[in-house]
């Protein structure tokens, strides 16, 4: 089949949508499929831009190219799925949230106006528009399956992706705490630093990165972390798969969040992972004390949690060891197999 | 966002009132919200929206059809038939005048000879006889700068008479179903129908269906609810049907607790209505809350009610045979009875669930609010981007981009 994935491109930025939507183009590839990255570079602010943004997805058109047919197009994210064609799939990573959960927090992105308001449910009405068209519908996780029912009354069928490609193993129980996430404020990377000012034995590689980062490095050096607290920045698959396989856990809480690769990733390294009561998407694979530690949203229970990882590592592997099981479940072959059935 | 809100409101006794009451505390959740007193035209300062319930009682509505001839806004249309809030602001006033001028509006001349013989007492009045010919709402709709109603009836009928603002179904919000045991009044199984009673209430055709029941369902009843409307006389309807009454259980206007014990101990509730002004009926969506199967007119939002909740009764030459084939059904089919209950319950959670429909109704007055001037900003950015490549006003390819903007409710 000819197989247009499409997604928007925050030029300079790259995260888990951006590396799974490649990742999917490269599987369909291996397995015969002649596919293709569609990007359009999307800026949501200021005012109604969202929507004209948006808007030029409505304007393409993917039934063709170079005089021959495309198939499908398989859609993952906002506004990508507003893109017209016969035979269009949605592998829903998430939605434009600052329109829905995000709402009115400090994360939101609309004000009180009446204009922010309606740009607000503008973007609502798209989405019906334009999941409502699709022929099928996958949500990343059950998280996004609920929210999506809750916004728009559409049903998706739940379907995680795997994890990105690595030299996943484990070198054994490590000295530090491993945080991998784009660095914004939904990550909470915060949370984890005042976690370690709060517990001075905990080491901590902050790897990503993003424009919360100068922020995050200015609260370490207030909180005296130099030296406990590494940011590595945006690291390399080889060395990034080393960091999974030498650290004795790792800490993903961000608020709400879709899906997350993070637990999988670090799962298929056969490490635990430490997460928040609050974290969404996240909750359905980690489980407190079967795949990891489930904690309040706070610093000492991060602490706490992670400093009793660190000084159980039977306990740990047990929990990297079941949390794998989970992973290798989900399979780029039975994820594509759905996906085209 | 800043909304005032113009509707009756509780202590008076409206089912409107009641309505906004019930929504008010959800609404507010979501959005500034200021209820404006009774009798004041102006909205407060700093709105920015204002709201309008419209129903057809010209003593709860009056004043606000008012304040909305001086302040267009949205209006909420809980009956698409105004010819009685019409009349009431008109005649109701010694302003036949402005009687006529309505007819005329609607019905041309035709009309307005025909507002003079009402006048004049030469025909009865159009309202209680021929409203649907008649509906009158064209000076709402005129003034309204969107509405929001509870039906694709409803919906349907304001685009044919013309109005072409945006138009919002939000259905009517489920009641919290209070802790109270059924009233002890017999019947089985009872057939319970509330609300006035009267000729429009089909009355009549009910009473002959049960009569019919009853011959081979001794033990059942019919419970009969609320205030008998003038010109309707119970006892005549019987002797000329000559029907004995047996069976027939009758309770005049009761208050909220007696109402709902009532409701519960109804295990079927019949909602007839024929002719409909395009309302939603309040106590069949209570009857949906309780989960209590309903047998209803086919007509107007009634007619809306899924299949597996309500039987429909159409209103033709059959509608008394009609209705006593549904009686029967449910009174020797508990299992229907239970089934339709599940799904009614499951209806009001689902649809009518009070959080949803505020959610909805946020939603309308948001972009009715906003929608203008997010409309113009998009449309300005996507003409001024088209002119710059050359696509020209009136071209294929701006028609083309009108198409897909109006395809997503885009750019006005």
């Amino acid at each position: 089949m000819r197989i247009a994935v499409v997604r928007p491109q925050v030029p300079f930025a790259r995260g888990g949508a951006e590396i799974f939507s490649d990742a999917l183009v490269d599987e369909l590839r291996v397995r015969g499929h002649e596919a293709d990255s569609v990007t359009v570079p999307f800026k949501w602010y200021p005012g109604a831009r969202v929507l004209t943004q948006a808007f030029l997805w409505r304007l393409l058109d993917l039934t063709e190219a170079d005089g021959k047919r495309i198939d499908m197009v398989v859609a993952t994210k906002f506004p990508s799925y507003l893109v017209r064609h016969p035979e269009k799939r949605v592998w829903l990573v998430h939605q434009f949230r600052q329109a829905y959960e995000l709402d009115r927090t400090d994360l939101g992105q609309f004000g009180e106006s009446p204009a922010d308001r309606a740009i607000r449910r503008q973007v609502q009405e798209l989405d019906g528009v334009g999941l409502g068209e699709a022929s099928r519908l996958f949500a990343t996780s059950q998280n996004v399956a609920g929210r999506l029912e809750r916004s728009t009354g559409l049903v998706a069928e739940v379907m995680p992706h795997p994890a990105q490609d690595l030299a996943y193993r484990n070198d054994g129980h490590g000295d530090f705490l491993l945080s991998v996430n784009r660095l914004d404020r939904a990550k909470r990377i915060d949370l984890l630093l005042e976690a370690a000012a709060v517990e001075p034995t905990l080491r901590v590689v902050v790897a990503g990165d993003g424009p919360d980062r100068a922020r995050l490095e200015q609260l370490a050096r207030d909180r005296g972390l130099a030296g406990r607290v590494r940011f590595a920045g945006r690291v390399p698959a080889n060395e990034l798969a080393d960091l999974y396989a030498t650290c004795f856990a790792t800490f993903y809480a961000p608020v709400d969040e879709d899906f997350g690769l993070g637990p999988y990733e670090s799962f298929l390294s056969g490490k635990p992972v430490i997460t928040a009561i609050d974290a969404g998407g996240p909750l359905e694979v980690v489980h407190d004390g079967s795949t990891g530690r489930v904690v309040e949203p706070e610093a000492e229970p991060v602490a706490a949690a992670a400093v009793w990882l660190r000084d159980h590592p039977g306990e740990a592997a047990a929990y990297g060891h079941a949390g794998k099981a989970i992973a290798a479940e989900v399979t780029w072959d039975r994820a594509i197999g759905r996906l085209l059935s | 966002m800043k909304v005032a809100l113009f509707s009756p409101m509780p202590p008076e006794r409206s089912g409107i009132a009641d309505y906004s009451a019930l929504l008010l505390p959800a609404l507010r959740a979501r959005c500034e919200i200021v209820t404006v007193k009774r009798g004041r035209k102006k909205p407060p300062r700093g709105t920015d929206l204002c709201v309008y319930h419209i129903g057809n009682n010209p003593d709860a509505h009056g004043w606000i059809v008012e304040a909305l001839r001086r302040t267009p806004g949205v209006v909420v249309l809980h009956d698409f038939v105004l010819h009685h809030l019409v009349a009431g602001l008109t005649i109701g006033r010694r302003d036949g005048h402005g009687y006529l001028d309505a007819m005329e509006r609607e019905g041309g001349v035709v009309g307005r000879l025909l507002g003079h013989a009402v006048l004049d007492k030469r025909i009865p009045p159009l309202w209680e006889n021929r409203p649907e010919d008649f509906h009158l709402a064209g000076e709402v709709l005129d003034l309204a700068t969107g509405l929001i109603v509870h039906s694709r009836y409803v919906q349907d009928r304001v685009r044919a008479a013309g109005f072409d603002g945006p138009v919002w179904i939000v259905p009517h919000p489920a009641f919290p179903v209070p802790d109270l045991a059924a009233a002890d009044v017999g019947g089985a199984p009872l057939f319970g129908t509330f609300g006035n009673i009267n000729a429009s209430k089909r009355v009549p055709q009910l009473l002959e269906a049960f009569a019919r029941v009853r011959r081979q369902h001794e033990a059942s009843g019919l419970l009969l609810v609320g205030a008998t409307s003038p010109g309707f006389d119970l006892d005549r309807r019987l002797q000329r049907l000559g029907l004995d009454g047996a069976g027939l259980l009758r309770e005049g206007y009761v208050d909220e607790h007696r109402l709902w014990e009532l409701m519960i101990a109804a295990d079927v509730h019949v909602s007839l209505r024929s002719p409909t002004m395009g309302e939603t009926s309040g106590t069949a969506i209570r009857a949906l809350s309780l989960g209590k199967p309903l047998i209803v007119s086919d007509v107007g939002w009634f007619s809306e009610l899924p299949d597996d909740v309500a039987l429909k009764v159409p209103v033709d030459d059959r509608e008394v045979d009609t209705l006593t084939a549904a009686l029967e059904l449910l009174a020797t089919r508990p299992d229907v009875r239970s089934a339709m209950g599940t799904a009614a319950r499951d209806l009001a959670g689902r649809e009518h669930d009070l959080d949803r429909v505020a959610e909805l109704y946020v939603s309308s007055f948001e972009q009715a609010a906003g929608g203008g001037e997010v409309g113009d900003a998009v449309l300005h950015e996507v003409s001024e981007a088209a002119a710059a490549v050359g696509i020209a006003p009136g071209s294929d390819e701006a028609r083309e981009i009108a198409a897909s903007l109006a395809e997503v409710d885009l750019g006005g």
